[in-house]
């Protein structure tokens, strides 16, 4: 089972993530950080293999807490799981500072499984 | 599926690789030059007044061209010969990807359209905006994806009413509301009350029934389809050329309705649901 890390200040989408990724059967929540500053603090004491981090939260923007978890851990998988993923400018400064894909939301399952699972291939 | 760009779509549909488009872009960026940069190349500006009208464009909210037309520094032809090179030398995402060897030349009309195809269900419907009120094309964009959304994400069936503009919203027992600011500038509003709040919940969270659920994850379902709502809608009005941020969204207490402050001008999209209830999306523009 891989370690998912979830950052959203939302709550129903932690809840529809954790659904999705049980479900698969491949990984499994560890943690809930609702802005950037505790997905910096959870990525140490938690060591997830994959953080699904949202872009637009209070106290510290997603965009800023991937800058520095990048430059924390260079081998930290972020994937960008965001409402402004359509919008270029963003979607290209996440891939420049170093996010390993970005899902768009609204998100369906088979994409989220997709993405994650090519980014950490889980040993059946 | 959300609004998306087409190098976005080849990343996602596994395509190009994330190394390869971030080549393109960083292609893109190199030959894509700004109005001054085209107008330094043609010899009409040189960098130091290209700098001048940058500078006073940060106390004028006027275009490029404007301002160098009110500092007297370039003509009108002069002007619309530096767009036509600027548009003609421009390199698009697609012709990018196809000299980095992203893509072959025969394969990228193909994907262009199945990008198109994919994107169809989001080409903006007419909405009409009330007359005088200026970027009403931004406006319609705001309703349309709203309209849009309610169907896609809230699964919710409704009958929208003419906008109009308004002194106040109306009172409502849920108001999740979001700052935006950059190219224009304002609030989204989208207020419903305890049934259209329980369906959307019960949509968001994929569960039937959502009568056990606290008021906080309720509310949360509500701000986080705005979220979802004003994303989208950045991503579509940056297809225009013009961009703005968003704040995180924040509930408001609604109960004895919102009064638009003077500074801004509002506008209410009225929506009737299929069960009778109202709900209401608004835009308070500053």
């Amino acid at each position: 089972m891989r370690k998912v890390l979830i950052v959203d200040d939302s709550i129903s989408v932690a809840r529809q993530l954790e659904k999705m990724l049980a479900e698969s059967g491949d990984f499994e929540v560890v943690g809930h950080g609702k802005n950037g500053m505790e997905a910096i603090k959870m990525h140490q004491s938690l060591h997830p293999d994959i953080i699904c981090m949202d872009m637009n939260m209070p106290v510290m923007d997603g965009l800023t807490a991937l800058r520095t978890l990048t430059a924390l851990d260079k081998n930290v998988k972020v994937v960008m799981v965001t409402s402004l993923g359509g919008v270029g400018d963003k979607y290209t400064e996440a891939l420049k500072l170093g996010a390993r894909n970005v899902i768009s939301k609204p998100f369906e399952q088979e994409t989220v499984l997709k993405v994650l699972r090519d980014l950490c291939p889980t040993t059946a | 599926m959300a609004v998306m760009f087409f190098g976005q779509y080849l990343v996602e549909r596994g395509v190009v690789t994330r190394e390869v488009l971030l080549q393109a872009i960083e292609l893109q960026e190199s030959v894509n030059l700004s109005v001054g940069a085209v107008a330094v190349s043609m010899g009409f500006l040189t960098e130091t007044e290209v700098e001048r009208i940058n500078q006073a464009q940060r106390t004028e909210d006027l275009r490029f061209g404007d301002m160098a037309a009110k500092l007297g520094l370039l003509n009108q032809e002069q002007f619309q010969q530096v767009l036509t090179k600027q548009k003609n030398n421009h390199l698009y995402i697609g012709e990018a990807l196809v000299k980095v060897g992203g893509l072959t030349g025969e394969e990228l009309p193909r994907y262009l359209e199945e990008f198109k195809q994919n994107q169809a269900q989001y080409v903006t419907d007419r909405v009409v905006i009330p007359e005088g009120v200026a970027n009403a094309q931004i406006w319609e964009v705001f309703a349309d994806l709203t309209y849009k959304m309610l169907t896609r994400v809230a699964r919710l069936t409704f009958h929208s009413e003419p906008a109009r503009v308004a002194t106040a919203l109306p009172p409502f027992s849920t108001i999740a509301a979001m700052e935006f600011t950059g190219d224009v500038n304002g609030t989204y509003l989208f207020a419903v009350q305890d049934g259209a709040r329980k369906r959307i919940a019960s949509a968001i969270l994929n569960q039937e029934n959502v009568d056990l659920e606290e008021e906080e994850v309720l509310d949360d379902t509500v701000m986080e389809f705005v979220n979802v709502v004003c994303g989208n809608i950045a991503a579509k009005v940056a297809q225009l050329g013009s961009s703005f941020e968003i704040e995180p969204p924040e509930l408001l207490d609604g109960n004895s309705g919102l009064s638009v402050p003077p500074d801004r001008t509002g506008i209410l999209f009225p929506i009737s649901l299929s069960d009778g209830e109202q709900a209401s999306m608004a835009i308070f523009i500053k």
